[in-house]
């Protein structure tokens, strides 16, 4: 193992080294505003460090990591969201009672692991990310433990993923059985080499691994706990675990299928099919029947993976660049839409009830418009990166002929399109009643951090939304180059 | 195929060994509703109290204790086994692993986790200093 | 960069009527109409400077674009082109602009700069569609305009409105999305012939698919095109988004926002898909009278005045579609002035309604009516649009519908030409009931009102003067629009055999070659009934690509006449030489 491997590993140095700091400056002095400084440091160091590393990959630094371009890629996008969600959770905590310094610790530990599934090679790195994240997020759902909604969320996470943590356990092992060994890319040359491997064990194990991943993805039909967990967490932890999680997993179901050629079992394209086809049309469905924008935004992220994975089975060069770009602009959308949530809560409950966003727009015209091109950006309208995304999405569908796919993703796009449009309406409702006082009073003042978030954001989404070409660019030299 | 058919026969009859014995209590049990049907003892003592006793907070927490610093010793000793083997950077990482572990030590203290009397928690408290634990 | 100007100005005039709109109610409504004024200015300019060269045949396509990089990675530009058919939708965009920032001047009274912004943002919206020549720009800007016309009808519309506005917009997204998957298709079919990936309409039309497919991606575009037109069976969503909006909004839907559809039948559907447009065409056709009719009928059973305009446009819309799917010259550019006058005329119904409505608060017709005594000057401007409506000679309207009536009968489509003629005569029940509903007949309310106010006659008057141009004096627009036309035909195949003429054994002769009277075809639209008698004068027959070939045998060669004339000149220029579909080469 020489000096320059583990240099590679500094991102993931600097973050661990961060929430270390952050713990012991939490010992020393309990002070909101040094445990959230301190934080934002490191994740910038991080982020930093991503330059100061790219020279020298692609490296495979011990079995179990390789840090390559698009390693690096996707930890910035995790770095970047971190460092947004950080900001807001700011905002969101300033008013709770309680101490919030230890979310950060959990955020710094959380964002490590999912840097640690970005880079894994293998299966035990996999896990071991795996395990780092999901630790972090059970204790982040449930931060505000006093209340019930969040207990709630932070008990049914810390099940359900425990328990697709066994199932990809069980899948892991059954795949190491007939193979022999644990590494993504020797799995490939197995595959080849020995034809007599058991098909049937093979199948079971990705079938079980495809549930381990489904559980994470919230994709139907391993969605359950979804929009319990979101509606229950904080905002600004619901909005971690619907981008960062979920993308940092994203990144690696990619990784893993592409590189084991798992993904060119029939079977495998079989279920990913039926998978992403239900996730699309249930996702969508049930989003319309909700009243709560918290439990729209769970459903509606249900959909929206759906609708990664037709990229995802479009396969190719091209479907790693759509993926990417698609789960980019979902970064920016729902961190950008859970902002909004976080800066209408006040210290009693959170706005996540359609009627708190009545008449929004003549009250806060700013924020109903940030969030009305959130809104649009999940909908997929132009001038957002969403549409891009989905327009690139269905490019990438349309190259590989998958029209069923295509098809489906436009008719259940239409349904979320209802139910985006349902909160819009309600923002912009109520123009004659002016007068009439707002049902509950959600309006907290602005905080300059959280302000500043949902500026960027709104920035960028519009950025990406014109001219894609500077991130396309960027995902074509990083992520397209790597696998 | 040939390999595994015993292990899906096995599976197969399992299933149908458990459904046929909850299909067979549920036609042949008989059912009643009584006034008493759902109290603990039907034999008409009227329990007292909740079934739920409360753990002092403490008990998790020498749990936990218990496990954190058990596990870390299962780590460090078998590093000292294979110490030779792992070489330099081996040293380096368990380091690193014990250095993580005193700065936990020391958040632990410094937040009372420790203070098993409650006297001196109780009186940081007096002080406005804020608690975790 | 002028094209840029005209998509830019609109959207700079809705940012600063926004920001301005929070001190002032008056700011925006002037920056909106001097912003609409320049454009239209802006468009006149245009028109004076390229109108000769428009009539020309054999130009180069363009007169005038921008073409910039956008995002070179997906073969995506930033393309603008400008030629007679969208100056001349340009120049109407930009005036119905002008008569929506008078329409809402006095009724929108709540939050007017964000009115002001969206109403902008539509015509730019709209201009960019009728400049976009990249197909993904053109996507990128047939969804753009569909926000602030939600807007428009979500927040300031009457009563039913979150339904009306969320029905439209599903609508037109569903069918947008069907027509993304087919831009796709026909760009992913494009890289997978010629290896290079690009939106570009220019290289996109000679792209050979196979017939099945291309029957299935053009209808990917002609749904999207046909809701917004709207068709028949896809219609639902017009009459309660145009009842529902305020009165800019159902002025800028039924002038602007139905024309975009018949816009892009003629400039996508046409030349990219020529032979399964005309595999299709016997559907469209049927559809089309069915629509006219319908509409006819459902108009005249309406109670609200609003409705029953609404229901207008559907059989208004089928004329064009008629003419778009009848394949000829006569019929094309009766479709086109069908559009422009419909939009003028509808236009002006839905401004009336709008006046009497802010007046009176009622749509009713049963409580309307005896209007005319207290506001004789709106009972004749009411009057003088519904002639127009249901084609009183000397009107717009009218030199449309009778061309389009004269290519149908050439097309040897007798059936429906009598069909249509009937929808004509159905056009007069609902033209005079709405005369008769709001202003005949005893005043039974007493109803007492102000006349028109002199904003709403500087509104009216020149839209009387250019339904009146229009009915007289057509040629301009005719000559605008021919260049276009003779690409639309000639790509869409639309050109007379050889054997075709020699079989007839008549000269081959086209209406451009027809010896035409100064005053234009307009009137020379009455004379056809003579030239028929003539056999030297007959307009020749027009067949459909796929019986020709039949005929043929093969390719067919070009025929002669003004089609033919258009391909040799096309032919010598290089560049356009690589345009031309394969089966006229």
């Amino acid at each position: 193992m020489s000096a320059t491997g583990w240099f590679t590993l500094l991102p993931l140095f600097i973050l661990g080294g961060a929430s270390i700091a952050v713990m012991i400056a939490v010992a020393i002095r309990r002070s909101h505003a040094l445990a959230v400084g301190l934080t934002l440091i490191g994740l910038a160091l991080a982020f930093a460090s991503l330059w100061v590393v790219a020279p020298e990959t692609p490296r495979q630094v011990t079995a179990l990591l390789i840090v390559d371009s698009y390693a690096l890629f996707y930890m910035g996008l995790v770095i970047a969201s971190t460092f947004a969600i950080v900001l807001l959770s700011h905002a969101y905590f300033e008013r709770h009672e309680g101490n919030p310094e230890e979310l950060y610790v959990l955020l710094l530990v959380a964002a490590l692991g999912s840097a640690v599934l970005v880079a894994s090679s293998n299966f035990i790195s996999f896990f071991l990310g795996l395990e780092i994240l999901s630790i972090a997020l059970y204790a982040l759902n449930a931060y505000l433990h006093t209340r019930r909604f969040p207990l709630e969320a932070g008990i049914k996470y810390l099940i359900l993923a425990a328990s697709s943590a066994a199932f990809l356990l069980f899948g892991m092992a059954l795949i190491y059985a007939e193979l022999g060994t644990m590494d993504f890319a020797r799995i490939r040359e197995m595959l080849t080499a020995s034809p007599g491997a058991s098909q049937v064990i093979l199948l079971a194990g990705s079938a079980l691994i495809i549930t381990g991943f489904g559980f994470k993805l919230a994709l139907v039909p391993f969605h359950l706990w979804t929009p319990d967990i979101y509606q229950g967490a904080p905002a600004p932890v619901a909005a971690f675990v619907a981008t960062v999680s979920k993308g940092a997993m994203f990144a690696l179901l990619l990784r893993y299928f592409y590189w084991s050629g798992s993904h060119h079992f029939g079977a495998v394209f079989l279920v990913f099919t039926v998978i992403a086809i239900a996730s699309m049309v249930a996702g969508n469905i049930l989003a319309m029947m909700q009243s709560n924008v918290k439990r729209v935004l769970a459903y509606s992220s249900i959909a929206h993976m759906g609708y990664v994975l037709v990229a995802f089975q479009a396969g190719g060069r091209l479907a790693v660049e759509a993926v990417t770009f698609y789960l980019v602009a979902y970064f920016i959308t729902t961190i950008g839409a859970f902002g909004v949530v976080t800066m209408l809560s006040n210290s009693e409950r959170e706005a996540d009830e359609i009627a708190d966003y009545r008449g929004l727009f003549w009250r806060r015209p700013v924020l109903a418009s940030v969030f009305t091109a959130m809104l649009l950006s999940l909908a997929g309208i132009p001038v957002t990166a969403g549409f891009v995304a989905k327009f690139y999405v269905i490019d990438a569908g349309a190259s590989s002929a998958i029209w069923l796919l295509v098809f489906v993703l436009i008719v259940s796009s239409v349904f979320g399109l209802y139910y985006y449009l349902r909160i819009v309406v309600a923002m912009y409702s109520g123009l004659h009643e002016e007068a009439a006082a707002p049902s509950s009073s959600l309006l907290p003042a602005l905080s300059a951090g959280g302000g500043f978030v949902l500026a960027v954001l709104t920035i960028l989404l519009v950025w990406v939304g014109v001219y894609p070409a500077t991130l396309l660019q960027i995902i074509h030299s990083t992520v397209g180059r790597a696998l | 195929m040939d390999a595994v058919w015993p292990i899906g026969l096995y599976f197969v009859l399992v299933v149908l060994l458990i459904g046929a014995m909850l299909v067979g209590s549920y036609v042949l049990g008989q059912r009643h509703d009584d006034r008493a049907t759902g109290s603990p003892y039907e034999g008409g003592i009227v329990s007292e109290g909740s079934a739920r006793v409360r753990f002092s907070a403490r008990y998790y927490l020498i749990a936990m204790f218990f496990v954190v610093f058990d596990l870390e010793a299962v780590f460090i000793f078998s590093w000292a086994v294979a110490a030779k083997e792992v070489g330099w950077p081996g040293y380096w990482e368990i380091v690193i692993f014990i250095g993580v572990l005193v700065a936990t030590l020391a958040y632990l203290w410094r937040l009372g986790a420790l203070d098993w009397s409650g006297e001196p928690r109780r009186r940081r408290e007096g002080k406005a200093m804020p608690q975790k634990l | 960069m002028i094209l840029i100007w005209l998509i830019a100005i609109p959207l700079i005039a809705g940012v600063l009527a926004w920001f301005t709109g929070k001190w002032s109610k008056q700011a925006p409504r002037w920056i909106s109409l001097i912003a609409a004024s320049i454009d239209f200015v802006l468009g006149l300019v245009l028109w004076s400077r390229f109108g000769s060269e428009m009539r020309l045949a054999g130009n180069p396509r363009w007169v005038e674009q921008v073409n910039w990089s956008w995002v070179p990675q997906l073969g995506i530009r930033f393309h603008l082109a400008l030629d007679g058919l969208s100056l001349l939708l340009l120049m109407l965009t930009f005036l119905l602009g002008i008569i929506s920032v008078l329409a809402s001047w006095r009724e929108i009274q709540d939050k007017v700069g964000f009115f002001h912004l969206n109403l902008m943002w539509i015509l730019a919206g709209i201009s960019g569609v009728f400049l976009a020549v990249d197909l993904f720009l053109f996507y990128f800007a047939w969804e753009l305009m569909l926000i602030p016309m939600f807007f428009l009808i979500a927040v300031w519309g009457h009563e039913n409105r979150v339904y009306a506005a969320v029905k439209f917009f599903l609508f037109t997204q569903l069918s947008g999305l069907l027509m993304l998957i087919s831009i796709l298709a026909l760009y992913v079919i494009h890289h997978h012939l010629t290896g290079v990936y690009t939106f570009e309409y220019e290289s996109l039309l000679g792209t050979r698919l196979a017939p099945h497919t291309a029957l299935l991606i053009m209808l990917g575009f002609f749904v999207a095109f046909a809701v917004k037109l709207p068709m028949f069976p896809l219609h639902p969503w017009l009459p309660d988004a145009h009842t529902e909006a305020p009165t800019a909004g159902s002025i800028i839907l039924a002038g602007l926002l139905l024309k975009t559809g018949a816009y892009g039948l003629l400039r996508f559907v046409l030349p990219l898909f020529p032979h399964a447009a005309h595999r299709f065409a016997p559907v469209a056709l049927v559809l089309a009278v069915i629509g006219i009719l319908y509409g006819a009928v459902m108009a005249y059973g309406q109670t609200d005045l609003k409705r029953l305009v609404a229901y207008t446009s559907v059989s208004h819309l089928g004329f064009v579609l008629l003419g778009i799917f009848t394949f000829n010259s006569w019929a094309l550019d009766g479709a086109l002035m069908g559009m422009i006058a419909h939009g003028i005329s509808t236009g002006a119904l839905f401004m009336i309604t709008g006046q009497l409505q802010e007046r009176t608060h009622t749509r009713e017709a049963g409580r309307l009516g005896g209007l005319w005594a207290t506001m004789p000057r709106m009972g004749g401007a009411a009057l003088f649009f519904a002639m127009g409506s249901m084609g009183l000679p000397g009107l717009g309207d009218f030199v449309g519908e009778f061309l389009v009536l004269i290519g149908t009968y050439e097309a040897h489509l007798l059936g429906l030409t009598i069909a249509t003629s009937i929808g004509i005569l159905f056009s007069t029940f609902y033209a005079l009931r709405f005369v008769q509903a709001g202003f005949h007949g005893p005043n039974s309310n007493n109803w007492s009102v102000q006349d028109l106010v002199p904003r709403e006659v500087v509104m009216l008057v020149p839209m009387v003067a250019i339904l009146i141009w229009l009915g007289i004096y057509p040629q301009p627009i005719f000559n605008t629009f021919r260049s276009t036309r003779q690409k639309i035909e000639q790509y869409a195949s639309l050109h007379v055999g050889p054997q075709q003429a020699a079989q007839s054994g008549r000269a081959a002769t086209t209406i451009d070659t027809l010896p035409s009277p100064p005053w234009g075809r307009g009137w020379l639209a009455a004379g056809v009934f003579t030239s028929r008698r003539e056999p030297g004068l007959r307009p020749p027959k027009v067949a459909y690509a796929p019986e020709l070939q039949r005929r043929s045998g093969s390719c067919p060669q070009a025929g002669e006449g003004v089609a033919e004339i258009v391909q040799k000149e096309s032919v010598k220029s290089a560049q356009s030489a690589d345009l031309i579909p394969e089966n006229t080469k």
